[in-house]
């Protein structure tokens, strides 16, 4: 498991530091078609012996999640999420010191397969990767689908919505063994992503990644005046380890404003290492540019 | 009531097998004491061979017996002529302890036909075992169910042969379930299965595969894990066996295999996820099925089904190293996709384990290829991280649906390409 270490206070996402050479070691342009380029590369040891490209194009999948997770959060519209399509093309330097920017067009999809049309999103991020330190630095952009006053009507219409559901939410898990959602607790599994996303951010590097499997609790749901109060207790599927990591999450939701995450998530009891449990917790940075 | 009474008394007949065919059971009502002295004289008949379930007491108590057909006919007469009334409580006694015993199985496995179980919903272990009993009993001139081992908890492990003859023909291999979290590959198994035996003598690839091949599918191939997403932890992946010096539980049953065990790509550590057990085969789950293998000595494609992540995957997974018939699994996984697309669309990729998905060492198929058995491929089905794991069960028969035409590709291919 990488180290992690607390990241550095309010540092704002952007791109790479000024200042900071970067020695391009390997420049490689791909012309990827979206059925082509296949999934991530090797778990967190080296693989020697796969070609560069191999590793090119896991790198670029990496990045193209992980600014989608932060274009998400940053989004902080539950009623817009979005979810990878395909990489186009991308570019990856890395430098002496293993860190490694990518530079990369992908096409993104509705997050909710009941939503609306099928409108494929175009985004461009650069992403820069620390060596196996979590919380790359991402500057994503991406072509507006839906006008800022119309996806703000459906996060209020979601909003209501909420503030419908009977309190306390007498649920176990979401979705249930079999994959089901009811139609009315969507919105609680839409905005759990949307404070997933900032979680999942946080700690994809290079090789690690993530996907939202299930909320296996909610501790606390409380709908304010405007705002929504949620606790609750999401398991993260990381793929190459293949693990489940439990995650709390605290997060505060005012349709139309940036969102407010706390989280801790539950690192793997590592029993060989002397010091036990690893822990990984922040807590969302409140100023941020809205993009 | 009635049927307490049948099963306690008929239990020892019963496991003795014996036939109660137009039996009667008479409900006698003696109205006083000379019609009871009457009824014990019919007791004491032994060559009527009569089973008092309720015997003769006191006048207006009922008097239950179990009348042999031979003697049905002499007893009411008997009845009749001394005037004592009785009631035909049960007509004929083994009709309904078929009945029962139909019910009784019916009970168990949810469904009296597999043409009336639910292929759109997930299962637990007991009810697809009770499917493959099913099965069997529908299909015996195809089906037949095989014990291949016991799993660490002490499960049977079954396999199910599709066979129309001949002495141990070349045959395909498919197990589903191996990673006991991926449910929808194992409700895909029970769909395949029903799916072989609806399309022989009507699909003529299958048919003609059938005629020459025999196939075999494990759908539960990790029954303990699969107990235990069911009762107590959804997301459990590993097996349930026990690992000595660790308080953790369970060893990756696709890291287990000796193809490159031990080696990057697997842990070794005993509380995660991809850990490899102590040493290849470690694991009864996966020795069974080496044990199998090696006895059968034909198989001639292996095919391991998981999910998610919408792949077609063939060798090598724990080196780089590109396998010697690369091309033309290549080719074969690139046909298998586009047929399995054609059915809705379902995008899925291809290549190398570990070019596509990640490194993984000790995994089947490295194993079943490095075993000689050229086409050896492992699925990743639906979805691509949406649902993951708990993919709705909505999703089930659209999914066996089109990787129903990605194995017939595949088995196809095998079929006309022996070697």
């Amino acid at each position: 498991m990488p180290p992690s270490r607390r990241p550095p206070p309010a540092s704002r996402p952007g791109g790479p530091r000024p200042g900071v050479l970067l020695a391009p070691l390997l420049l490689l342009a791909l012309q990827g078609v979206a059925a082509a380029a296949p999934a991530g590369a090797g778990g967190p040891e080296d693989t020697p012996g796969l070609q560069d490209a191999e590793l090119q194009r896991g790198l670029l999948q990496q990045a193209a999640r992980a600014a989608l997770h932060f274009f998400n959060f940053r989004a902080g519209s539950p009623s817009a999420l979005r979810v990878l399509a395909a990489v186009l093309e991308g570019r990856a330097r890395v430098n002496p010191k293993k860190e490694c920017q990518v530079d990369l067009v992908f096409t993104t999809d509705h997050y909710n397969p009941e939503a609306g049309e099928e409108r494929l999103g175009k985004c461009s991020a650069r992403v820069f990767f620390r060596n196996q330190k979590p919380r790359p630095a991402i500057n994503v952009t991406c072509t507006r689908l839906i006008e800022k006053n119309k996806r703000q009507q459906e996060d209020y219409l979601l909003y209501t919505h909420m503030k419908q559901l009977k309190t306390p939410l007498d649920i176990v898990s979401i979705p249930d063994s079999h994959g089901h959602i009811d139609p009315s607790l969507r919105p609680i599994w839409d905005l759990a992503f949307l404070g997933s996303s900032y979680v999942m951010w946080e700690k994809t590097t290079q090789f690690l990644h993530y996907y939202m499997a299930q909320i296996s609790s909610v501790n606390q749901w409380k709908t304010n005046d405007d705002a929504v109060d949620f606790d609750y207790t999401v398991l993260l599927h990381e793929f190459s380890t293949q693990e489940i990591i439990p995650c709390r999450i605290h997060l505060v939701w005012y349709p139309g404003k940036p969102l407010k995450v706390k989280y801790h998530c539950q690192e793997l009891q590592m029993p060989e290492e002397a010091s036990g449990t690893e822990e990984s917790s922040a807590v969302a940075p409140t100023e941020l540019n809205n993009s | 009531m009635r049927r307490a009474l049948i099963f306690s008394v008929l239990l020892g007949a019963v496991l003795g097998k014996e036939d109660f065919t137009g039996h009667q059971v008479l409900r006698i009502s003696a109205t006083d004491e000379a019609q009871v002295q009457k009824v014990k004289e019919l007791e004491d008949l032994e060559h009527l061979k009569l089973d008092f379930w309720r015997g003769p007491a006191q006048p207006g108590s009922p008097i239950d017996v179990r009348v042999p057909f031979p003697s049905t006919q002499a007893v009411k007469i008997f009845l009749e002529a001394h005037g004592i009334g009785y009631t035909t409580m049960i007509e004929d006694v083994q009709a309904l302890l078929d009945e029962e015993q139909e019910q009784m199985f019916a009970f168990q496995t949810g469904a009296l036909s597999t043409d009336t179980f639910n292929y759109a919903t997930y299962h637990t272990l007991e009810e697809i075992y009770g499917f493959m009993d099913i099965l069997v009993a529908e299909y015996p001139q195809l089906v037949s169910k095989l014990q291949i081992g016991s799993s660490y908890e002490g499960r049977p492990i079954y396999v199910l042969k599709f066979s129309t003859g001949g002495n141990s023909r070349p045959a395909i291999w498919i197990d589903t379930g191996i990673h006991s979290r991926e449910w929808v590959t194992q409700a895909s198994g029970v769909w395949f299965a029903k799916k072989i035996t609806q399309d022989y003598g009507e699909d003529p690839t299958l048919t003609a595969i059938l005629d020459s091949m025999d196939i075999f599918l494990e759908i539960v191939t990790n029954p303990d894990g699969f107990a235990f997403t069911h009762n107590k932890n959804r997301m459990w992946r590993k097996t349930r066996s026990l690992t000595e010096g660790s308080p953790c539980v369970g060893v990756d049953p696709n890291r287990n295999w000796d193809a490159g065990f031990g080696r990057p790509g697997a842990s070794s550590n005993p509380c995660t996820e991809t850990y490899h057990g102590k040493f290849a085969n470690s694991e009864v789950e996966v020795k069974s099925i080496v044990d199998f293998v090696k006895n059968h000595g034909n198989i001639k494609a292996f095919i391991s089904i998981h999910s998610y992540s919408q792949l077609l995957l063939y060798p090598y997974g724990y080196k780089a190293e590109v396998a010697p018939d690369q091309a033309e699994l290549d080719q074969v996984a690139k046909s298998a996709v586009t047929a399995l697309s054609s059915l809705y669309g379902t995008k899925f990729k291809y290549g190398s384990i570990i070019k596509a998905i990640y490194q993984a060492s000790g995994n089947t198929i490295d194993w079943s290829y490095s075993q000689g058995i050229k086409y050896s491929f492992t699925f990743e089905l639906r979805d691509t991280g949406r649902y993951g794991f708990l993919l709705p069960a909505s999703q089930i028969i659209p999914t066996a649906q089109e990787t129903w035409l990605a194995l017939c590709a595949i088995m196809e291919h095998t079929l006309n390409h022996p070697y």
